[in-house]
Formats: C-alpha cells, structure tokens, sequence
C-alpha cells in the first residue's frame, strides 16, 4: 500500500497541439521526500508540476498521489497545493486574507479562519505585524513566506513549488531553500520543486530529476547526480565535471582507451557491457580531481602521455576554498580544474601560461547516453538506448 | 544649431509653450463665457458685457416656464446614463470574459461590435427609431434611446474591457482554483475585486457618454427629451442667460462624476501599491534582518561548462 503522499508518475505524456513538452515520464516520489525536478527553461518541468496540480491534465499517461489516480479530478480535491512562481499573492488581499482564502471559500468563519491564518503565519515565522499589509507592501522573502503559508493552509500532502526562489536575490535564495528544507522535514509530507540551478537543486533534494527535452535524463540522488552523472547532458548540466569524447582504440583489463579528434588519448574504467573498439564514448572526470603543471616551453605538445591535456590558461576566478582555472586546449574542449587555493598558491599561474592537465585513470567515470552534442552524428548504442536513461528510485 | 537665450532654454521651449497656451485658451476659453455668462444679472443678455451678477438664472431653470423643462430632462438624463452604466459594465464584464477564448467566429463578432462605432450616429439612431416604429413600439428615452445608446457605449466598454484583461494575470483564477474556490468563487473573490478600477473606468465611460449623447439620441428620444436634446432645443427658442447656467450645472455634473470614478480608481491602486519607501520597517523582519554578506554567489558556475 502505497504511504499517502507517495506520487507517481506513470507513462505521462503532454502535447500542446504539435509539441511534445513531456515525453513518457515515469518516476516514483516517495512519500516525505523533498524532490527536484531540475532542467532548463522549456525542458517540462513545469509542465510535470501543473499536471500534478490538475491545472494540465496529461494527454496520456496516469498521475497517482497514495496510489489513487488523481487525473480529472480539480485542483483542490487532489491532496496537492501549489506555490505558484512570483507567489500570485492576490493584490487585493491583505496578508491575513491571502492567507486565509481556502478557508473562506470553504465557508469557515471569519474569527476562526483568522486566528487559523495567524497561526500558520507564526509556523513560517513571519511576524503579525505584517498580517494587515498588502502584498506590495512585503519584500520579496515575506510574500514567499506568506504563498508558503496560504498553501499550507489546505494542509496539503504534497506541496508543490514552482521557482520558489527565483524573485529572491542571492542571499535570501540560500536562506530561503535552507528553510523550505526545513519546513518539509518538520511537516513531513512531500515537496516537489521545480528550478533551473542546479546549486539550488542539490543543495535540498532528495532526489533529484534531471530533466531535457521532456525527458528524465537522470533521476537520483545529489550526490550520484553529481558524482556519478548519466550522461554527457548530465555531466555538462550539472557542472563540476570535464566531459570527455572519443573512439575507442583499446581495451585492455577493464580499462578502455580512446583517442580525440585532435589525437589526444585518454583511459577510463568501463562496466560490462563494455563498449567496442572503434566506439564513440564520452566519459567525465571531476573537476577537482583535475592536476595543473606548468610548462616552461613555449608551445604545448600533446604527447604520447594518456590523460593529459595541453593547454594554455584561458581563466582564472578565485572562488575562496578553491581556484577556477580554465585552459583553452587545442582541437577540444576546454578543460576546467579546481585547484585548491593553497596549492594554487604555492605555484602561481597567470592568463596565457602554457600548461599540462594530468588527471588519474580512477577518476575517469564513463558516461551512456547520447553523446550531447555528438560530435560525429553518431547513433546511440546498445549501451545507451533509452531504459537505461530513466532509473527510477 | 539650438539658439539659447540667457537663462538657457532653446526657443522651441517658448515656441512650444505659446502653442500649448493657445491650445488651452481654445479648450477652455468657450467653457469660461459660459461659465462667467451664467452668472448675468437679471437684466443681462446672452452675450457680453456683464450687467451685475447673480445666481438669476440658476433659479430661473427650476422655476420651469419659458426656459425648458430642465429638471425633468436633468433626472431622466441621469437615470438613463445609469441604466446604460449598468448594462455597459454587465455585458462589458461578460463580453471580456467571453473573448479569452477562442470561440467560433470570435472576430466577425468582435467586428460587428466595433462597425456601431465608425457608422454615422444620426443614421443609426434612425435605424433603431424605424424598427421601432416598425414592431409597433413607441419609442421612449427608457427603450429605443436607451438601445441607440449602448451601441455606443458597448464598443467603447468592449474595447476598454480587453485592454483590462489584457493585462490581467491568469495565474490569480489559478491560484483561486488551487485554493478551493469554484468558478463564481473565483470571479466574484479573485477577478472582479482585481479588475475593479478598469471596471470603473468602464462605468465612467459609460455614464459620460450616455450622459451628454445626442446624434444616436435624437430621433429615437420619443416625447420627452434628455438633457442635451433640451439644451439642444432650448438654443433655438430660449434667448436668455438661463441657456448658460444650464451649460455650468452639467458640465459641473460630469465633472464631480468623473471626480468620483478618478478618486475611487486612485484609492483603490494606492491601496495595492504602496511602496516599501512609505514603510520603513518593510525590510525588516524575516530574512532580511540579517547581514547580507554571508554566501554571496557560492560557486555559481555550475553548469557553466
């Protein structure tokens, strides 16, 4: 039996007249957990979380909330309450009545639906004094506070956030996605949060839902989403990796090697089933684990050295705990490192140096899906048909 | 090459404002005769000089005798201006709902109620004067003026309606929707209350145009005349000052109308829009209490690869 605020998604399809903006979806949020769904503008996340809503009802495809269908049914009988992106606090309610609307349309009266509005004002600590303002009278942080609460009312098991925290400026966003992680544990019921930053995405979730083209490219945990991406769109999505591509030439004790366009070899690990020689493969090596040496030659050469690129440095940002060098490499892409900032201390760089990035084979991750972009046109192969796109939790 | 006087301004700032003062004086030069006109002596006539001053012929309209019937024509110009302001504001209200969607042949409809609005108003006020006649109806003021005149006002309403909801955010009936309220919940809590000062911009047009109306009015009117039908008449067979203190009493009506409807609008926004300038301690509380220092773009180059 599935727990009251477990949500399914089952083979969900949308269509708005020829486009296809949610493609086939299937995933499983269970019940208290706090989900993600992270992808670009257009990707159909937000599609997925109006149909949840019931303000779009999936062409095909069936949507469960505590294992009971609830496509058809109107928004408020769902068990699900939507806080909408930029609030759409009503303008012509004060704080108290915006909270209090549920209420009032359900005919509670006015004394009780009052000290009800108040006393979850008090549990998104937001102060009294604020009850009898109009909206255009709260700063960006109040009126999230005052949307949290005017859903909440409806004491729904499911809440669901649209860009919550996108009319916020920096430092209220990472106060306020502390404090809807906290909200959720203390209610105990499931969030799902729909964003397009990733930083936001894994700084809260449980479960994170990479999304593209309508699409679940990848839905786990942060830490595997960001440590053990999908795929190359995964990788390159999320940051914090290098995404290697290239043709297999070798494969020799579970190691495979393979060669860039500009001739450049690199080794990853491989899984069975492992790819063929003369496969085009993409892997990825994080960032961090990225080693910086400087040349004292002018001009870099490749070599015959495996997993090492030659570059000259293209950028250098200073990120406090660690240093962002980006190094233009020739033929390829750039590859980025994170020294950290000791260690980029002791040996300088500067714009222009001409350097050599060395990484250790363990590092190397491989990565299925398609090849994004794919260099050569290249069809997806067994190993990355589309079942092994959308792993389910 | 701007030529600059001494203290700076080009010439075009004097060219521009001499034609603005002239535009003035020609709005509201007629507007001052009548105005001061209407103040004549008892001995005065229509035209100047001033002989003394007085409130005369404010007291010769309601003494009804050779100056017209101003009171009955006053009350049933007002009592028609408010029944087109309801009707307007009602099918205007519903037309703009109704043209959200896309129904069937949603433009020719949109185009038939605009044609009201480019046809001449005399030959339309004889159209519905002829199919009156033609049904066997008598026509009245309460009836066919009142139809004459809504096809006047409800283009106007129309159009104005679209603008309001032009710019009205869907997501509120949204919100509404996911909060529990059914469909006239949401109209009468959510979408009415926010559209209310283009409701009222409506209603204002409403009144003012049915108020002074006269080419769609005139043949339809029936037997008894609104405001402006007597004004009209009166220019014909009264010869004295009265005429003028007529002219100062309506314009003064419409005025303290569209005061109304102008204040009422203001209120309303004022009441929405405060901004956090007047409210000093709108910063304050929550979040924003604390330093903004920590945390400030935390490795927000993810993704940027």
């Amino acid at each position: 039996m599935a727990q009251a605020g477990e949500l399914e998604l089952r083979h969900v399809t949308k269509r708005f007249d020829q486009t296809l903006a949610v493609d086939d979806i299937s995933l499983t949020i269970p019940h208290g957990s706090y989900c993600c769904l992270l992808g670009p503008s257009g990707c159909g996340k937000t599609t997925i979380l109006r149909m949840i809503a019931g303000h779009e009802a999936p062409t095909s495809g069936d949507i469960r909330l505590g294992g009971e269908s609830v496509v058809g049914l109107p928004p408020a009988r769902r068990g699900t309450a939507m806080m909408f992106q930029n609030y759409a606090l009503f303008p012509h309610l004060n704080v108290l009545d915006n909270v209090a609307f549920n209420l009032k349309m359900r005919g509670v009266r006015r004394a009780e639906r009052h000290e009800r509005a108040r006393e979850m004002l008090a549990q998104v600590q937001l102060d009294l004094r604020f009850s009898e303002r109009m909206p255009a009278q709260l700063s960006g942080g109040q009126q999230q506070r005052v949307a949290l609460s005017r859903a909440l009312i409806t004491k729904p098991r499911v809440l669901l956030l649209d860009e919550p925290l996108s009319a916020l400026d920096e430092f209220l966003r990472l106060q306020m996605r502390g404090e809807l992680r906290r909200m959720q544990r203390e209610l105990g019921i499931t969030f799902v949060h729909v964003t397009h930053t990733q930083l936001e995405a894994i700084a809260v979730a449980d479960l994170v839902v990479v999304m593209d083209q309508g699409r679940i490219e990848q839905a786990a945990s942060a830490h595997e989403i960001y440590t053990l991406p999908a795929s190359a769109y995964v990788a390159r999505f999320m940051g914090g990796q290098n995404v290697l591509t290239g043709t297999v030439v070798t494969i020799d004790g579970g190691v495979a090697t393979l060669v860039d366009g500009s001739g450049a070899r690199f080794a990853t690990p491989v899984k069975s089933p492992a790819p063929a020689v003369g496969q085009e493969i993409a892997c990825c090596v994080r960032r961090d684990r990225v080693d910086i040496e400087k040349l004292r030659g002018p001009s870099p050469s490749p070599g015959e050295a495996t997993n090492v690129a030659a570059g000259t440095v293209h950028a250098i940002e200073y990120q406090g705990s660690y240093v962002k060098v980006t190094i233009d490499v020739l033929e390829s892409e750039q590859v980025v490192a994170h020294l950290a900032d000791h260690a980029f201390l002791a040996t300088p760089l500067d714009i222009g140096d001409a350097v050599l990035a060395r990484w250790a084979t363990e590092d190397v991750y491989l990565l299925t899906g398609d090849l994004t972009p794919p260099p050569t046109g290249v069809r997806p192969g067994p190993l990355q048909g589309r079942e092994s796109r959308s792993r389910n939790l | 090459m701007v030529t600059r006087s001494s203290n700076g301004r080009p010439w075009t700032f004097y060219a521009l404002a001499a034609f603005f003062t002239l535009f003035v004086l020609f709005l509201y030069g007629p507007m001052s005769a009548i105005f001061i006109l209407s103040f004549q002596g008892p001995n005065g006539g229509l035209t100047f000089p001033m002989n003394g001053v007085s409130l005369h012929w404010f007291g010769a309209l309601f003494a009804q005798q050779r100056s017209g019937d101003f009171v009955g024509s006053f009350s049933r110009s007002i009592t028609l201006a408010i029944l087109v302001l309801v009707m307007t504001v009602v099918i205007s209200i519903m037309a703009g709902l109704a043209f959200r969607y896309r129904f069937a042949c949603a433009t020719a409809v949109f185009y038939m109620a605009i044609a009201s609005l480019i046809m001449p108003g005399l030959l339309l006020g004889l159209g519905v004067g002829l199919m009156f006649q033609f049904a066997g109806i008598r026509p009245a003021w309460f009836s066919s003026a009142l139809g004459a005149q809504l096809t006047w006002t409800l283009p106007f309403g129309l159009l104005i309606m679209f603008a309001v909801f032009s710019r009205f955010n869907r997501v509120y009936e949204e919100a509404a929707r996911d909060l529990g309220a059914r469909q006239w919940q949401t109209l009468w809590h959510v979408v009415l209350p926010i559209l209310l000062p283009g409701i009222i911009g409506v209603a204002l047009f409403g009144f003012t145009l049915s108020y002074d109306e006269f080419p769609r009015t005139v043949i339809p009117i029936g037997s008894r005349n609104t405001l402006p039908l007597e004004i009209w008449a009166m220019t014909t067979d009264v010869t004295s000052p009265a005429l003028y203190a007529l002219g100062t009493l309506t314009t003064a009506v419409s005025f303290v109308v569209i005061a109304a409807a102008l204040t009422s609008i203001a209120l309303i926004q004022r009441r929405r829009a405060r901004r956090q300038r007047g409210h000093p301690d709108a910063r304050r509380g929550g979040a924003e209490a604390l330093p903004r220092t920590a945390g400030v773009r935390v490795g927000a180059d993810a993704g940027d690869a």
